[in-house]
């Protein structure tokens, strides 16, 4: 390598490492409040005592009133957020097979509706469904219901889909296998980069989510943690420590998820901009 | 071409296809038809949500909204706040897109991941983050009071309520929409950049008459996908301001939420998700226009 080139190389580094640093100091200054003495939250950015005080709070030990309302939020987020990951995983694995590789009566039709609903500005579906999903509210079903299923979701599969060359189902079929074998052995194993895409991006949505869940599960047992946190928000706002703990437990997860994913989803990423 | 031959083949699994679509029909016809026709038909009546009796008042859900200093504000917010998002998206995507794409390959996956974090991030958290840091006490103000003598109150003053509403979001997406023109970047052959580089075409030259006009496809999905999120705020301002101060940073999200379901007049609110999703769907649509002429003009 030249020098010239290395040195350039050398600038664009430092470039990026001045950028990297202002793009995570939000989560840093979080993480690092988090763990801060409660007389010291957010009056000093230098951690000297680390202590773990805001996250016990959030465990229940200083909570005398409701001691699980953290915990059962975190579970509530979890139970919200898996079966909608698991359904538009599967809804997309569905519709995006048969629309690419079956030949049916009316899938011209199908493609046309999932076109117009993904560009149809939702916003206008927000107080009928309200009105409709109320006899399910403050159940799990009301709150997982309207959003398990993306067409965002099935689009990716039907993009990824039509990249696989047909012969490859036709000669799964004349070996004898169904179409759910081949779904099963031959569409999911294939997928699984979309897949893993799919699983995340949804899961993600689903728990960042704020609206729906503020107007649905209103009742403190049934808040997923972004509720909790935004409605505990104002009357905590005496007790910043454990806020910023609270928000280390609804953004890690989500971090670490990604990144754990990070080597399965590099192919996904790469087609998913195509 | 050997299937047109035989028309039967051409609809043999009319039953597994309809079987495997059955959720998505059953879903599409629950939470999307049937709200949107009750949406056209909410928006013509005076309705609370719970009592028996509602009235149909025809249009005026919507001609109320112009005398509504709130909606009015949404309106105009709404455009406030598309400009210099999609603006600072873009230049920010671009900006960490050329650097990411200029480093070392060793690094390059890395650096696009680090970049893409703050995407994963709920608003809820970092609302709480951006209001603790700009809180009277907090060591941020201290240390302006100390060093500059100037006390701001942040949420108070309408201007700087607005920018940091656009700071969180442009944070929070650029890092994303980098990834899309960071591969569109990567997919240009480098022999287009080796015999632009014969004919002295080199740096900023590049970048202009070479790399802009080889991912303008990619600059419009980015440009669309950024002005769909603008409408779409809602969680910062609910957090942070509440709208305020003087309906500065209020969003036809928040507006409809309150009137909807703090306020309890459905009718008004279905009718103003209407009227945004009109909003929405012109701009869009003015935008597609505009950026399919550039790209007819300047694409490749």
């Amino acid at each position: 390598m030249k020098r010239s080139s290395k040195i350039k190389t050398g600038i664009l580094i430092a470039i990026t490492a001045v950028l990297l640093v202002f793009s995570l100091f939000p989560l840093f200054y979080m993480v690092i409040q988090s763990l801060m003495p409660w007389d010291q939250v957010d009056k000093s950015m230098v951690l000297s005592h680390p202590t773990m005080k805001s996250y016990q709070y959030l465990l229940g030990s200083g909570n005398s009133s409701d001691a699980f309302m953290w915990v059962r939020s975190l579970l509530n987020s979890l139970i919200v957020s898996v079966p909608t990951a698991v359904v538009s995983v599967l809804v997309g694995l569905c519709v995006g097979y048969s629309v690419t590789k079956l030949h049916f009566r009316g899938k011209k039709i199908i493609y046309e509706s999932l076109l117009f609903q993904m560009f149809f500005p939702g916003v206008i579906l927000l107080v009928p469904r309200y009105i409709l999903i109320k006899p399910l509210a403050n159940h799990y079903l009301g709150m997982i219901l309207p959003l398990c299923i993306s067409t965002w979701a099935i689009f990716m599969y039907i993009n990824y889909f039509t990249t696989l060359p047909n012969e490859l189902f036709e000669a799964a079929k004349i070996d004898g296998l169904g179409e759910f074998g081949i779904i099963l052995k031959i569409a999911m194993p294939m997928t699984k980069s979309v897949t893993t895409i799919v699983f995340l991006s949804m899961f993600m949505a689903r728990w960042n989510e704020l609206m729906w869940d503020m107007l649905v599960a209103p009742d403190i047992k049934m808040q997923t943690l972004n509720v909790l946190i935004s409605t505990q928000f104002r009357t905590m706002g005496n007790f910043p420590g454990p806020m910023y703990a609270a928000s280390v437990l609804l953004t890690l997860p989500i971090i670490i998820m990604f990144l754990c994913a990070s080597k399965h989803f590099k192919e996904g990423i790469s087609f998913m901009l195509k | 071409m050997a299937e047109r031959t035989n028309s039967k083949k051409h609809y043999r699994d009319n039953f597994t296809g309809w079987l495997l679509n059955i959720p998505y029909l059953a879903y599409t016809a629950v939470f999307f038809l049937i709200p949107l026709v009750w949406a056209v038909w909410l928006s013509t009546m005076d309705w609370n949500l719970m009592s028996p009796d509602r009235t149909f008042v025809g249009i005026r859900n919507f001609t109320g909204m112009f005398a509504n200093p709130k909606i009015i504000a949404a309106f105009f917010n709404s455009f406030r706040y598309l400009a210099p998002i999609v603006v600072l998206c873009f230049l920010f995507g671009l900006l960490l897109a050329l650097l990411i794409s200029n480093l070392p390959d060793r690094i390059k996956g890395v650096t696009a991941v680090l970049f893409f974090i703050p995407y994963l991030t709920s608003g809820v958290a970092t609302s709480v983050v951006i209001r603790f840091f700009f809180s009277y006490n907090s060591a941020f103000n201290h240390f302006l009071r100390e060093r500059f003598d100037k006390d701001i109150s942040w949420f108070q003053n309408p201007t700087s309520a607005f920018w940091i509403i656009i700071a969180i979001i442009v944070w929070k997406m650029s890092g994303y929409y980098a990834l899309f023109l960071l591969s569109a970047i990567e997919s240009i052959e480098p022999e287009v950049n080796e015999a632009a580089a014969i004919d002295g075409c080199v740096g900023f030259r590049r970048l202009v008459y070479i790399t802009l006009p080889m991912i303008l496809p990619t600059i419009t999905t980015v440009i669309v996908l950024a002005s769909g999120l603008a409408f779409g705020i809602y969680t910062e301002p609910y957090l942070l301001t509440g709208g305020g101060p003087n309906n500065a940073t209020t969003t036809w999200l928040l507006e409809i939420y309150n009137t909807s379901f703090t306020n309890f007049r459905s009718g008004e609110g279905a009718a103003m998700a209407i009227a945004n999703a009109v909003q929405i769907f012109v701009t869009i649509q003015l935008f597609t226009f505009v950026m399919n002429k550039l790209n007819r003009k300047f694409g490749v």
